[in-house]
């Protein structure tokens, strides 16, 4: 329900406990190994269970979820740094959420490949042209086949 | 031999006539006349006595090379053909322990029933076959092979339906007994009324079905199938980038069956167009989730082959508590309800078939030759649910279902109550139509009986 809290103990007969502010935030990744089409993957804190990412999901966006799956990441202790010490990468939790109702997520492509030619007879085109014909006229005589202008007569 | 001789002598004949083409004048006089060796004697007297010289020449068995693990494959497939009994084949089959997915029939996954239909190459078909829809209770016809029930009599018809609540009463309220222990409520409670109802069915209904009479009840048998069915790349180790078939393995547990020494006839023939298509899934099976375990190889439809009841006639399964329709409501996953059932039709149906299948000596290599049929109802005592399976090929490892189109085939209802509440000594809302289905299921017979 948060991290770093010292939850009130429960005895039976309390009132529910309610968090109205949570502090977990869920990390939506896009899965190393390809998943079914509905299932999404997130990094959750390492505090979170199966029965919080549901209410999670529910409660704050609204998703319906059929099943949470978790497992711990074990992070490496392998890394040496410059004094050879070893050094941590940290662990983490990931939870495989399945939607119900057939519903279905694909992971959007982040950083899509921009298409950079310049609009033609703007700015950037004529100095693009004006810039190869620069460079056409530097170039050497292709017929020298790739000897040096300094040799020969 | 006489022909290696003359082989030789022909040999060196061309060799010389060779020699001397290559050098003089002589050579352009052959070339232009054309010189033939001589056909021999003995080649000409019999032909048949052509013996090859040398052994033909085969891939190594213990190289290193694709070659030679496909020579190994085809020896131990040869071993198999060759097998002198059942129980050698199956041995053979099954000795060999691997990593394998093991497939519950009762899972919490979602969306299961597409996949063990991808596992199982299991088309399904909403409804029941022909033969339970066209005919009703009350008429007699002959179609080929199969007879219809006489209509079960109404005296008959009612001795049933009393056995039933009685059965139902004596568990929910004459019997005395303490609050089931967590999750196991359908398990106090409908067990032992699924044992009376079941063996009430097969005693009055032998009767009626000869085939019954011969018939074996089973409680709690055990059910095992294991089988390949596409092929992986390993990902990492020594053995990496080598091409392993994925195996599988199903262990089930129904509530009972009954056994037939004769088999029951097909619903539809073996090269029937059925019209709905088997899902295709190119995710690995751990997505699902499904998990890998490593253990002896079982093959087993609740007895050993020399029994004389090797063929299935149905299944009882009763559902877990945590597949219960009310849970299930609860969380939200109403649509999993049957989604679940037909998960556990197919995969205990297709494991009993092809178990049975295999008693009579099929394989992967050696497919069927006729279907193989069974039926289950799977139940939590007051929702039933129908289904029926025909396995019509067994071949479904990557080398032999490349060309196979045959599919293997169930058919299902969605869950019909059998009654709807009870109370104090009264079992209100009694379903007739649920018990008739019931009775129909049972009568299932060849016509030769």
């Amino acid at each position: 329900m948060a991290t770093k809290v010292l939850y009130p103990l429960y005895q039976r007969g309390n009132p529910q406990l309610r968090i109205f502010r949570t502090n977990f935030f869920l990390t939506l990744v896009r899965p190393g190994k390809e998943q079914p089409p509905d299932t999404v993957q997130f990094r959750i804190p390492m505090e979170m269970s199966k029965f919080d990412v549901k209410n999670y999901l529910g409660s704050i966006y609204n998703v319906q979820v059929a099943d949470v799956r978790t497992r711990i990441q074990y992070g490496t202790n392998r890394k040496r740094n410059h004094l050879n010490q070893k050094v941590k990468t940290p662990d983490y939790k990931v939870a495989y959420v399945q939607l119900s109702k057939g519903q279905t997520f694909e992971f959007p492509d982040l950083f899509p490949q921009k298409d950079h030619t310049p609009k033609p007879d703007s700015m950037e085109d004529i100095q693009r042209k004006f810039m190869e014909d620069e460079q056409q006229r530097q170039k050497v005589d292709p017929r020298r086949g790739g000897v040096t202008d300094w040799f020969g007569l | 031999s006489g022909y290696g001789t003359s082989v030789g002598k022909i040999s060196k004949m061309a060799a010389f006539c060779v020699r001397c083409v290559g050098n003089s004048k002589l050579s352009n006089y052959m070339q232009l006349k054309r010189v033939r060796i001589i056909h021999t004697e003995v080649l000409a007297q019999n032909p048949t006595a052509l013996s090859p010289l040398y052994p033909p020449i085969v891939p190594s068995l213990t190289a290193r090379s694709k070659a030679a693990k496909q020579r190994r494959r085809d020896e131990y497939y040869k071993k198999v053909y060759a097998a002198p009994s059942v129980q050698e084949k199956l041995r053979l089959l099954t000795c060999l322990q691997r990593l394998k997915y093991v497939v519950n029939t009762q899972t919490s996954a979602i969306n299961a029933d597409r996949w063990y239909q991808h596992f199982t190459k299991t088309a399904y078909l909403s409804g029941l076959p022909e033969h339970f829809t066209n005919s009703g209770m009350d008429q007699v016809a002959e179609t080929g092979d199969i007879v219809t029930s006489k209509a079960l009599s109404d005296p008959d018809f009612e001795e049933l339906k009393s056995l039933f609540c009685t059965a139902l009463l004596q568990e929910n309220f004459y019997m005395r007994k303490r609050t089931p222990f967590l999750y196991r409520t359908i398990e106090h409670y409908f067990s032992p009324f699924l044992n009376n109802a079941v063996s009430a069915l097969t005693t009055l209904l032998a009767a009626q079905n000869p085939l019954l009479k011969e018939s074996s009840l089973d409680f709690k048998p055990q059910v095992n199938f294991y089988w390949m069915r596409g092929e992986r790349v390993v990902p990492r180790g020594h053995r990496k980038g080598s091409v392993d078939p994925i195996r599988f393995q199903i262990d089930d547990h129904p509530h009972s069956q009954i056994r037939v020494p004769k088999q029951l006839p097909e619903f539809v023939p073996l090269d029937y167009k059925v019209p709905a298509e088997v899902p295709v899934i190119k995710l690995e099976p751990d997505r699902l989730p499904l998990f890998k375990r490593q253990y002896d190889n079982h093959i087993f439809i609740g007895t050993k082959v020399t029994d004389p009841c090797v063929y299935g006639h149905t299944q009882f399964h009763l559902i877990s508590d945590r597949m219960h329709r009310g849970r299930l409501t609860k969380a939200n996953l109403e649509d999993q309800i049957e989604v679940r059932l037909r998960a556990n039709a197919i995969s205990s149906l297709f494991a009993w078939t092809g178990a049975q299948a295999m008693y009579q000596g099929f394989w992967s290599h050696e497919d069927v030759t006729r279907p193989f049929v069974s039926q289950c109802v799977i139940t939590d005592g007051k929702y039933y649910s129908f289904f029926c399976y025909q396995l019509n090929t067994l071949a479904l490892c990557v080398e032999t279902d490349c060309n196979n189109p045959r599919k293997n085939i169930c058919w299902g209802t969605e869950s019909m109550q059998l009654y709807d509440t009870v109370e104090e000594n009264d079992v209100k809302g009694f379903n007739d139509d649920t018990l008739k289905l019931l009775v129909q299921f049972l009568l299932y017979r060849p016509k030769a009986l």
